[in-house]
Parts: structure tokens; C-alpha cells; sequence
């Protein structure tokens, strides 16, 4: 109750006087306490309607045999807690989630060290070459993922791609005919180098803009006091940066967690297998591919469990420093 | 509180709103309009023959369009299910066979036994064919078209390397493809004969030839027959092969790239695949490619090709079910399947049938288990993982014909 903005004690007040007068008074109590929700109510409405009812829907799917069958029907038969616990007691989930954690972690540290370093690299940089290095980022940022994944299976192509061309005529080794696909790890490499390629011009921008935050006195100060600039980096700038660096760090982790589209697409459905799946391919393999629709709910529901307790972890976190500072 | 009570009401109220009108605007459709899913083999290969269907489909119903969608086989079927989700299905669409049995089980498609009659030549249709368009004795699919796997090559490389006489069995063509090599050894990256590392449709063919196959049943359930000692020596021959003929990608599917581009740039002797291939070689070697029938390792024999082809069903949810019925009754007449057949296919009716290579190599065929489940196997991509293993030596033959064959008795026998 405490978002209410009246006191308790008008309403007590109210309770003495004629019931006519209560009846305006609650009335009118009523159209100013409603203001506020009512603001908010379009807002609560889209939420519901494009959040609240799917994931209604979900988590009684995931509670259902839900299959081909059914989904002709528009009728699943419940099963219980089946759909969870086979997918609990399925090895291939948990190889695909312990790979999708490593993967997780490899993307964002990649993501994060090298869009920093840029970011910083910005700042140092003439004028025009800035422009330039800007500009190409946001090249990047404008590629819609369906064209930038084509693109980077051209350029990694086994036949013509200009990937093993561009190596070969380098003098690092004989490419051709090189095949970046032909191990799970080199798969995934390629995924991962794409999925960094994509993910760095947000990062870098953001990061640049956090850098105009950091005070010049301070970092003169610390300079002057004979701070070599490795330790101005780690005593001035990071401890600036970080709730930045944080927020960044944790919406990293969420979407490539839970990525779907390169690895899909880049990989190809004839490649992937058990032995490649990440959690989206797998949930996309399970539900889809194999319309057990039920099970693909159940593990969508799974996955948004771990994402969410992994945003819990972060969330803590930033309100910690925003208590701090 | 009761602001709280009063704003949860509205809120249901506003969900129920867009509840009920999400679910009325998947029902809404065009009457005059026939939505047809086609694959795209259609699209490159025999668009005139749509075309002609749908102008005799337009005189025989004035008023009506028809709406010709081009699908790929990879993701149709999760389009399709889609769309029984939403309840905008296409009011017909084109199956592979191997597809069929899952979607007839599930009661996706309507039951056409009773016009059956109207159809050209249906008394005369394909046997291995029509069954996969029949279901609990009900009739659900048409018959489109068949293809047998045949070989495109080049002549004039063929010529060049002195190869007087076509092979005859698996180990002359072998012994041609490494002259082939030998004399093409200036072009990088040339393959005599090029196939898709993971082309199971092929590799297969070599499981078949040497007496082995894929599942057979027992006591009505299925046991996957990778791991026969006959299924073994076909899949080794199928490496052996490989190795000696293809410079392909060991894990490269015959889609990515499609044999006919690697053949159009010059860097393929020959391809394997569909007879329809011919229709995209290229200027350059439009008048130097013939085909002719996959060797067995019989001498003498062709080896059995897998029988591909598609069928045409109307889901359950068309509304315009006896439309779509006159619109097959046109796109699968006599005429069309002689078009078709004169672009190297096989027609749907045995009195259509000619001589062309690939009415030949089908002489000896077969097809995937007839299993309700079979199609999670395809696209489980379990033949295709065995394949690159094997070629890749990632695992023995033997081993890893083990875990595919024990893996697919899983999947056949799912609820």
C-alpha cells in the first residue's frame, strides 16, 4: 500500500459523516487513488497481453502431452510433471547446458574484453580515424543476423569461401578445402567469432560514451601522483565504469545464453546434432523438430528459470552499488 | 484494495479481449483464393507445368486465384505445423513420402478415397508410391512424382580421360574415376565423382547393394540393421568410394552446396543425385552432360537407388477442400506427369512409364522404413552424423554403425 499517496488517516476521517458524503468521498478517494494505475494500466496491459498470456499458456503446456496429434486437436492431455522429468533425466541436456554455460562464458568474456579495449582505443584515437572505426561498427550493428550469418557461411565456405583464399594467400597454411565445420569446437568457434562480431558495437559504444564519464582531474591526479596508466585503468577508470560494465556484462550473458538464431542458421539443420546443441537448438530440436511440444515447454520454462536466477545475481549486485555510491 | 480488485478486473477483461480476437483472426480466410504449397524443385525445375495447371485450374473456376508458395525442404514442416497452430494451413501441400506416415497417423490430412477416381491414371499409379499416400486402408495423399538417384557427367572430361565405355560396376567406376582424377589433376580441388559427404540417400544405396538396410521389424517392433555384418560392408564400400572419388566436404549435406554449382564451376567430373540435376549444369557444359544408371558391385546390375518422391495432400483445416481436389485433379493429370517426365522424372502411373535413365536405375530400388516415427530419424540427422563420423574416422565403421542402429530402434519405437 505504500505506493498510495494518501495518508490512512483520511480515510478514517471519512468514516464519521452522513453516508452521502462517505459515498462522494469514497468516490472521489477512489478516482484519485486509481490515477496512478491507471497510468500504468496501458503499459500493464501490453505486458500482459504479449508476456503474461504466452507464458500462462507455456507452463501449461509444459504440464501436457502436447504433440502432432494434439496440436491438430487444439487439445493436449495432461501428464503431470512427465514432460520435467524427462528432460531432468535426459544426459543430452545436461552435456547441452554444461556446453552452453562454456560457450556463455567464452562469448561474454570475448564480447566484453575486446569492446572494452576498443572503447578505449577510441578514445585515443585522431578524429577522422575515430569516424572511421565508428562508422564500421555501426556497419555492423545495422546487419540484420539472417544477412550476417549468410555472409560469414560464404565467407567460411568450404568450396569458394574467401576465409581459406585469404589464409592460404597469406602464407598461413594450406586452407583449401579447409573445413571450418568439421568439429563440434570449430563449429562453435565459428559461432562464437560471429556472435562477438555482432555483439560489439553496442558494447563499444556504450562503453565509449561511460569513458566521457570518467572525471579528467582524477585521472590527471592519479598521473601526476606517478600512476603508471595500467593503474590508472584499474583504480580510476574501472571503478567508474563498473556499473556500466555490469549492466553490459549481464545482458551478454542473457542473450547469449539463450541464443538461437547463428548457431541454428550458421550450423545448418542437417549439422546439428546432439553433439553441438546449444539450449536454443535443443529446445528447438525437442519442441519442434520432433513436435513434442509439451517437452520443448517444459524445456523453455527450465531455461527461463536459470536466466532468471542468474539476473537475480545480478540485479543484487547493481542495487549493492547503487547503495554505495 | 479495492482499487487493486477493480484494476485486476479490467486487466482480465482487456486479455480476454485480445484472447478472443487473436483466435478469430486465424480463422479468417479468402474464399477465392487456393493457397498451394509447392516445393522449390518445382520453382527451378518444371515452373511451366504449375503454370499450366493453374490456368486450366483458373478456366475451370473463374474467379479464383491460386496462390503457389515455394517451401524448402529443411523447415516445411515446422511451417506447417505452424500454420495447424494458427489455423492458416495451405489448403494443399507437397510431402516427400518419407513424410507422409506421421502427419496421415496424426489425422493432419483429408480423406480423399472417394475421389480418388477423378485423378488420372489412379488405377494404374505407382505401388511403392501411392502406399505412402495411404493410411489405415484411407486414401490421404496423390501420388506426384518419383525420382531414382542417378549419375550426371560430364562427356567431354569423360572422353578426355579415355573412358571408351560407361562403368558397370562399382569397381570400374571406380578404376575410371581415378583416370578421371589423374588426367583432371591441374584443377584443384577437382572431384571425378562428387558426393556430399553426408548424402544419406546415396550412401545408403551402398547399405542396399550389399544386402544390408536400415531397420527391419520383429515381433512388431523395430530393430535398427546398421550393425549387420551385410550393412557394414556396404558402409565400408561407401567410404572406400568416397575417398577414392570425392574431394567433398566429409560433412557437407547434397543441398550446401547444391552438386549441380560445384559441377557448373568446373570442379566435378560427375554428380550424383536426382535426374532433374541436368536442368542446372550450366551453359558452359549444357550440350557435354548425359547421365546414366549408378553401377552395383554386381557387374552387370544397377545398384538400388533410393525411390524419392513427393505427394500431394489437403490438410484437415482447408476450407476449400473440393476446390483444392480439382486443382490436384489438374496439377497431376496426364499431361503434367508426361512434363514432368520429360524433365527426367519419374511419372506417377506405370502406362506412363518410358525408358529414361532414371526409369531405369529405378529397376532396383528402396525406401525408408514404412515407421510412424521414421521421419524423426531424418531429421534427427542420425544418418548424417554416422556418415561424416565414419568418413571422418572419428569412430570405426563397426562402432559407429552401432550407435546409429541402436539409436534408431529408440527413435522408431517412440510413443
Amino acid at each position: 500500500m505504500s505506493s498510495n499517496p494518501l495518508p490512512d488517516g483520511m480515510a478514517i476521517a471519512a468514516e464519521t459523516p452522513w453516508s452521502r458524503q462517505r459515498r462522494r468521498l469514497t468516490w472521489s478517494r477512489l478516482a484519485r487513488g486509481s490515477v496512478p494505475y491507471l497510468l500504468i494500466l496501458p503499459v500493464l496491459a501490453v505486458i500482459g497481453a504479449v508476456l503474461g498470456y504466452p507464458l500462462y499458456s507455456l507452463v501449461r503446456l509444459s504440464f501436457q502431452h502436447y504433440g502432432l496429434f494434439e496440436l491438430i486437436r487444439h487439445a493436449g492431455q495432461s501428464v503431470g510433471l512427465a514432460n520435467y522429468s524427462s528432460v531432468l533425466h535426459d544426459q543430452i541436456f545436461w552435456h547441452t547446458l554444461l556446453r552452453t554455460v562454456v560457450f556463455t562464458i567464452a562469448n561474454v568474456g570475448l564480447t566484453m574484453t575486446i569492446g572494452t579495449a576498443l572503447a578505449l582505443l577510441l578514445v585515443r584515437l585522431s578524429n577522422w580515424v575515430r569516424v572511421v572505426l565508428m562508422s564500421g561498427l555501426v556497419l555492423v550493428w545495422s546487419v540484420p543476423v539472417v544477412v550476417a550469418v549468410q555472409v560469414w557461411y560464404w565467407m567460411t565456405n568450404y568450396q569458394n569461401g574467401v576465409l581459406n583464399y585469404a589464409l592460404t594467400k597469406l602464407h598461413l597454411g594450406d586452407f583449401f578445402h579447409h573445413d571450418w565445420y568439421a568439429t563440434t569446437f570449430s563449429q562453435l568457434g565459428i559461432v562464437t567469432a560471429l556472435i562477438v562480431w555482432g555483439a560489439l558495437p553496442f558494447v563499444v559504444v556504450t562503453v565509449y560514451a561511460a569513458l566521457a564519464q570518467v572525471p579528467r582531474e582524477l585521472v590527471e591526479a592519479a598521473e601526476i601522483d606517478g600512476a603508471s596508466s595500467l593503474r590508472v585503468f584499474r583504480d580510476v577508470t574501472v571503478p567508474i565504469l563498473k556499473p556500466m560494465l555490469l549492466i553490459l556484462t549481464s545482458l551478454s550473458i542473457l542473450w547469449d545464453f539463450g541464443v538461437f538464431t547463428q548457431p541454428y542458421l550458421l550450423i545448418g539443420q542437417a549439422h546439428t546434432t546432439p553433439s553441438n546443441y546449444l539450449m536454443g537448438t535443443y529446445l528447438f530440436e525437442e519442441g519442434y523438430i520432433k513436435t513434442d511440444f509439451g517437452r520443448g515447454a517444459a524445456i523453455s520454462l527450465l531455461m527461463l528459470l536459470i536466466v532468471a536466477a542468474m539476473s537475480v545475481f545480478y540485479v543484487r549486485k547493481m542495487v549493492k552499488i547503487g547503495d554505495v555510491e | 484494495m479495492r482499487t487493486r480488485v477493480f484494476v485486476a478486473a479490467v486487466a482480465v477483461v482487456a486479455l480476454g479481449v485480445v484472447a478472443a480476437t487473436a483466435g478469430a483472426s486465424g480463422q479468417h480466410r479468402q474464399a477465392n483464393k487456393l493457397t498451394v504449397w509447392l516445393q522449390v524443385d518445382a520453382q527451378s525445375g518444371w515452373p511451366d507445368v504449375v503454370a499450366a495447371a493453374n490456368a486450366q485450374f483458373q478456366q475451370d473456376h473463374p474467379g479464383y486465384t491460386v496462390d503457389v508458395q515455394y517451401q524448402n525442404w529443411s523447415d516445411h514442416l515446422q511451417k506447417f505445423d505452424a500454420t495447424l497452430a494458427g489455423g492458416n494451413s495451405p489448403d494443399v501441400i507437397e510431402m516427400g513420402n518419407t513424410e507422409m506416415t506421421k502427419y496421415m497417423a496424426a489425422g493432419a490430412f483429408a480423406d480423399i478415397t472417394s475421389s480418388k477416381s477423378i485423378f488420372d491414371n489412379s488405377a494404374n499409379w505407382l505401388k511403392g508410391l501411392a502406399a505412402s499416400g495411404v493410411y489405415g486402408g484411407k486414401l490421404y495423399g496423390v501420388p506426384y512424382y518419383a525420382g531414382s538417384r542417378v549419375v550426371t557427367y560430364r562427356t567431354d572430361v569423360y572422353n578426355k580421360a579415355g573412358i571408351k565405355k560407361l562403368p558397370t560396376s562399382l569397381a570400374q567406376f571406380t578404376t575410371d574415376a581415378r583416370m578421371l582424377a589423374a588426367k583432371n589433376a591441374s584443377v584443384k580441388g577437382f572431384s571425378p565423382v562428387y558426393i556430399a559427404g553426408t548424402d544419406w540417400y546415396f550412401a545408403m544405396s551402398f547399405v542396399y547393394d550389399f544386402g544390408g538396410s536400415i531397420a527391419k521389424t520383429s515381433k512388431g517392433k523395430w530393430i535398427g540393421n546398421l550393425d549387420s555384418p551385410q550393412s557394414i560392408a556396404g558402409l565400408t564400400a561407401y567410404k572406400s568410394f568416397f575417398t577414392a572419388v570425392s574431394k567433398a566436404s566429409k560433412t557437407s549435406d547434397e543441398a550446401h552446396p547444391a552438386p549441380y554449382d560445384v559441377y557448373s564451376q568446373g570442379a566435378a567430373g560427375s554428380i550424383i543425385g536426382p535426374g532433374w540435376y541436368s536442368c542446372c549444369v550450366g551453359d558452359k557444359f549444357k550440350t557435354t552432360t548425359a547421365q546414366f544408371v549408378m553401377p552395383s558391385h554386381t557387374p552387370g546390375q544397377p545398384m538400388p537407388g533410393f525411390l524419392g518422391g513427393s505427394d500431394l495432400a489437403i490438410p484437415t483445416t482447408s476450407a476449400n477442400k473440393a476446390l483444392a481436389v480439382d486443382w490436384l485433379k489438374d496439377f497431376i493429370s496426364t499431361s503434367s506427369e508426361k512434363a514432368l517426365q520429360a524433365k527426367g522424372n519419374i511419372p506417377n502411373a506405370t502406362n506412363l512409364l518410358g525408358t529414361n535413365v532414371n526409369e531405369r536405375a529405378a529397376a532396383r530400388s528402396w525406401f525408408v522404413p514404412a515407421a510412424k516415427h521414421w521421419v524423426d530419424v531424418e531429421n534427427g540427422n542420425i544418418l548424417r552424423n554416422m556418415l561424416a563420423t565414419i568418413l571422418q574416422g572419428k569412430l570405426t565403421v563397426k562402432q559407429a554403425a552401432q550407435n546409429a542402429s541402436d539409436n534408431i530402434s529408440l527413435v522408431l519405437n517412440g510413443s
